[in-house]
């Protein structure tokens, strides 16, 4: 209840003061800290100017920038280079297939159109060609090999206008550079090619292609009848990702027609880059953003056809990714393209075309590209956190001036304050020091001042007309003042008497003003010799 | 006030510090994450399942800890073992060991026996291992009581059968399942189905149909001395003294010189995918090999449907089948990269991530918590029918099956390799003289004049 009625005088109190404050001045405390808070927020703008200046509030994006550029320059080059290289060396396996098998057929006096009539031969045929196809694949480094040949080992079948005789082997492990036992499997072919080589099969094996659904056959036949004028190295073509028949495993396929010498196309072969190898060529540099990733993606127009990208990333980028069929690539206002399905933002990044193509291939229209993207909310999350950052290191900077300005202010005003305590105090003779010269002076002054004062006093020089009129005086203090007035007659301090009458230091002080001014007097020691004065004579106050 | 404002001052200073750190972009990941390279044998849907969970780690754990694990080989567990051999034994052209690898106890052996290997008791805890089973725990303290190969995921062997074959050679043959309990029935019901497919092309003499392939013969010789309740290998050689041993050899010979059973270094399920043999036995781990189409030699090809029965037992012997599958390894390595590996492990054997890494490859748990309560109630979720029948399988033989693991001995190995090949070779080649010979005798003089000492002639090739 005390500490109740304590707040609400306090609350009182500071009420009078801010009313007070126009006509009694503002103290010289609050002054003083007013001046270093001015002077502490014009350095801390002043620091968030300079930042603004210089960028930092975006530099986010600028490192971003900076990291995809970088991550986009050495993908879309490995790419490139990667690409290229696997097109020359299946342009070459389709050179040399070729030309054995059409030496092969005449030794077996077959003529390549008549291929589809010798059913029978077709086993001895391609199990011919296993060396050269074996040797390819492990020349290249990629993670298969393939060879179709236009004709099925059984016409009769029902679905044999589908079903497409070849060879097509695995090697589980490409990235495995000094590998002396490369595990490979035969995922197409006859079963006794694996099993007289010791390759096992595939889990997902069949004997033979389906090429129902099968560009990678049939585009690149189809440029060959059609331009029968071009060489290879125009006419092969590559198949986007897709998913490998009866497995989870996706792969881009490099397919070349195969081509007698008579311009005669009898089926394709090719190389093979599984997801896994592209992951592993082309995973980017995930230490800055944990779900960046690069794709090497067919498009059209401002349209990345997502769902066959070859895709390398880590777990969480490709959830986010999944499902996602197409992209829509626009310039946003940061240095980014956003990539948007169903006109939502989803990936920020960069991308650069890819050209897995010569100009003037039969298949120099379809456009990819080499793009390296992360979840928006990675970038924008990232940016807004350092900002977060930023932003609170200023507040925190300004926290810290203000709590600084507070007690430097305090801390300046404490031998000021105990100075004209001891002014205010009844002994000056005991004063001690306060290091403060100009309150020193003043003391010295005021002790002097005082001497005199008493010295005239007790020479009777104050007439007692003085005293009546101080008496006078007494009567015109307000109830507050008189209780104020009634405590300095008793010897009490300021403090003191704002301790006993619940009042702030600042209400006393104001009291006191008032006292003075209304008793005609300039200090205390001169209205308590006064008191002492009328106290000898007798007169009652 | 002077501490207070002494304490103003470095705050200001740490503070205008930290603003000029803050130019750089914020990172999810450790600035220097260690790299764990791992080989495994997780091959075809494994592997899937494998990189997944990888990946998974990578983004999850990993990149909390500041742990990347590189998978850079996956092979098949044969060629992984001469890998490791060779680069443990630093041989011109081997690749440098990786930081964890998936590993059998024998290639573990030889890896440990170099001092390659860390025991792993110094990353887990008493109370971290009590969570595993025993058993498993086991078989990976392979020297002096350290755990050096630790259970990741362990396997078993069962038998798989081509339902569709079996179910019409039966309705045709009156041929039961119940029959392939035991090898002896097994062998019975490959006489029949010889006799059946012949019968098809009666046009083709002697053109029957093999019927079953032991995917190891090694794990079927020393499993049927087991039951048999006696040991392949005494001290470090076969024990081809034993008449269990050549009990179970005959087992073998008969069927494979008579052509009801594959003479075939490769797997079982190379030739299940052609209809080439309609069972065999091997882990659990390659149910993902078996395909659902079989494809005949003219390209026409069926649906089949696959049925998992219990290990095999010799007739009136006891129910005994291997426990196998290794686990993964840690090499040696810096006290970063072992504490990481360690890291790794728990992860990947917690009991969810264990359970999702068997329901989706046929391999069994290895925690107590994911072998038991949690297995019988996950596997009707199973989305995998075969898996689902494996596992069924797997939990009859752990309530009525002892397991026994492979011996543990210098040049195991070899001796498993060249046991392998000459039960092979010697039957490959006496069924070349049984085919001579039934050209001027019937089957059975055929086959008697075929196996006279052959056995000898084997147990002797053994000990030059």
């Amino acid at each position: 209840m005390k500490s109740i009625i304590s707040t609400q005088n306090r609350i009182r109190s500071l009420k009078q003061n801010l009313k007070n404050s126009g006509s009694l001045g503002i103290p010289m405390g609050p002054r003083l800290f007013l001046l270093l808070l001015i002077l502490v927020l014009t350095i801390v703008l002043g620091a968030v100017a300079v930042m603004l200046f210089t960028g930092n509030f975006t530099a986010g994006f600028k490192k971003s920038e900076a990291v995809f550029q970088n991550e986009l320059l050495h993908a879309s080059q490995a790419i490139e280079e990667q690409y290229g290289q696997f097109s020359q060396q299946a342009v070459e396996l389709s050179k040399t297939l070729s030309r054995n098998i059409e030496e092969e057929l005449n030794m077996l006096d077959i003529s390549i159109t008549g291929l589809q009539d010798r059913p029978d031969a077709l086993e001895h045929l391609i199990a011919s060609q296993y060396e050269r196809t074996l040797l390819s694949l492990q020349l290249s480094k990629s993670s298969g090999v393939f060879l179709i040949l236009d004709a099925t080992v059984n016409p009769a079948l029902a679905n044999a206008q589908n079903s497409r005789a070849g060879l097509y082997m695995k090697n589980m492990e490409p990235n495995i550079i000094s590998s002396h036992t490369p595990t490979i499997i035969v995922f197409r072919g006859f079963p006794s090619i694996g099993r007289r080589n010791h390759l096992d099969l595939h889990a997902q094996w069949q004997m033979e292609f389906d090429i129902s659904n099968a560009p990678y056959y049939h585009a690149p036949m189809t440029a060959a009848h059609l331009r029968p004028d071009l060489p290879l190295s125009r006419l092969y073509y590559w198949y986007p990702a897709f998913t490998l028949q009866g497995t989870n495993e996706e792969v881009m396929l490099c397919s070349v027609p195969l081509i007698d010498s008579k311009g005669n196309v009898f089926g394709v072969c090719g190389l093979e880059i599984s997801e896994m190898l592209f992951k592993l060529s082309h995973l980017p540099n995930r230490s800055f953003y944990s779900r960046l990733f690069c794709v090497l993606s067919p498009v059209k127009g401002s349209t990345m056809t997502f769902n066959r990208s070859m895709f390398a990333g880590g777990y969480s980028a490709k959830a986010v990714s999944r499902g996602k069929n197409t992209l829509v690539i626009t310039k946003s206002d940061s240095p980014f393209y956003s990539y948007n399905y169903n006109s939502k933002r989803l990936f920020l990044g960069m991308h650069a075309p890819a050209n897995l193509y010569p100009g003037d291939s039969v298949f120099t229209e379809q456009n990819w590209v080499a793009a390296v993207m992360v979840p928006q909310e990675d970038i924008l999350g990232s940016i807004a956190v350092l900002n977060l950052i930023l932003f609170s290191s200023v507040m925190l900077l300004a926290l810290i001036g203000i709590a600084t300005a507070f007690v430097l202010s305090r801390r300046f005003l404490k031998p000021i304050a105990e100075g004209f305590d001891i002014i205010k105090s009844a002994d000056l003779e005991a004063a001690p020091k306060t290091k403060v010269p100009e309150i020193d002076d003043l003391i010295k002054y005021l002790k002097t001042r005082n001497k005199k004062l008493y010295q005239k006093a007790i020479n009777g020089e104050l007439s007692i007309s003085l005293l009546d009129e101080f008496l006078e005086n007494i009567k015109t203090l307000s109830p507050s003042e008189r209780f104020v007035f009634d405590l300095y007659a008793k010897g009490h301090t300021s403090k003191e008497a704002a301790s006993i009458l619940y009042l702030s230091i600042n209400t006393i002080k104001t009291h006191t003003k008032h006292i003075y001014m209304k008793l005609n007097v300039k200090s205390r020691e001169e209205l308590l010799l006064y008191v002492s004065m009328l106290k000898e004579i007798g007169k009652d106050i | 006030m002077r501490n207070n404002l002494f304490a103003s001052v470095v705050c200001v200073i740490t503070l205008s510090l930290s603003l000029c750190a803050c130019g750089g972009i914020l990172t999810a990941d450790s600035k220097n994450p260690v790299v764990l390279t791992l080989w495994h044998n997780y091959g075809g849907q494994l592997k899937d399942t494998m990189d997944e969970m990888i990946d998974e780690f990578n983004d999850t754990v990993g990149q909390k800890e500041g742990i990347i694990i590189s998978v850079t080989s996956i092979s098949g567990s044969a060629t992984l073992h001469d890998k490791l051999v060779m680069a443990a034994n630093n041989d011109p052209g081997a690749p440098a060991l990786p930081d964890i690898t998936t590993a059998y106890p024998k290639t573990a052996l030889i890896l440990a026996r170099k001092g390659l290997l860390l025991d792993l008791n110094e990353q887990f805890t008493g109370d971290d291992l009590s969570a595993y089973i025993p058993e498993f725990l086991e078989e990976g303290r392979i020297m002096e009581d350290g755990l050096y190969v630790f259970p990741t995921a362990k396997s078993t062997e069962t038998l798989f059968v081509n339902k569709t074959i079996f179910d019409r050679f039966a309705s045709e043959t009156g041929a039961r399942i119940e029959d392939l309990q035991t090898f002896e029935g097994i062998f019975e019901t490959a006489t029949l189905y010889y006799d059946w497919t012949d019968k098809q092309t009666p046009d083709i003499p002697m053109d029957g149909k093999m019927f079953y392939m032991a995917d190891s013969l090694f794990n079927f010789s020393l499993i049927g001395c087991k039951q048999m309740d006696s040991v392949l290998i005494k001290g470090d050689a076969v024990d081809f003294a034993s008449p269990r041993h050549q009990r179970v050899w005959e087992c073998y010979f008969k069927p494979a010189v008579c052509g009801h059973a594959a003479i075939f270094d490769g797997y079982a399920t190379d030739l299940a995918k052609t209809g080439d043999i309609v069972c065999s036995t091997g882990s659990t781990a390659g149910v993902s090999f078996f395909s659902p189409i079989v494809t005949y030699a003219d390209n026409t090809r069926e649906p089949a449907e696959l049925a998992i029965l219990p290990y095999p037992v010799f007739r009136d012997e006891k129910k005994v089948a291997i426990q196998r599958g290794g686990g993964m390894c840690v090499i040696r390595s810096t006290k970063e990269k072992e504490h990481a590996a360690g890291v790794f492990l728990k992860w990947f054997t917690s009991p969810l991530n264990n359970l999702r890494f068997v329901s989706s490859t046929g391999y069994l748990p290895v925690t107590k918590e994911a072998f038991g309560d949690t297995m019988s109630r996950e596997i009707d979720s199973v989305p995998d029918e075969n898996i689902k029948k494996l596992l069924k399988a797997s939990r009859t033989m752990q309530q009525e099956y002892e397991f026994c693991v492979a011996p543990l001995f210098d040049g195991v190995d070899e001796l498993q390799q060249l046991y392998e090949s000459r039960l092979m070779e010697t039957a490959a080649k006496s069924r070349q003289t049984y085919l001579d010979l039934l050209k001027t005798n019937s089957p059975d003089v055929a086959y008697q004049r075929t196996v006279e000492g052959v056995y000898q002639e084997l147990a002797q090739s053994f000990t030059q």
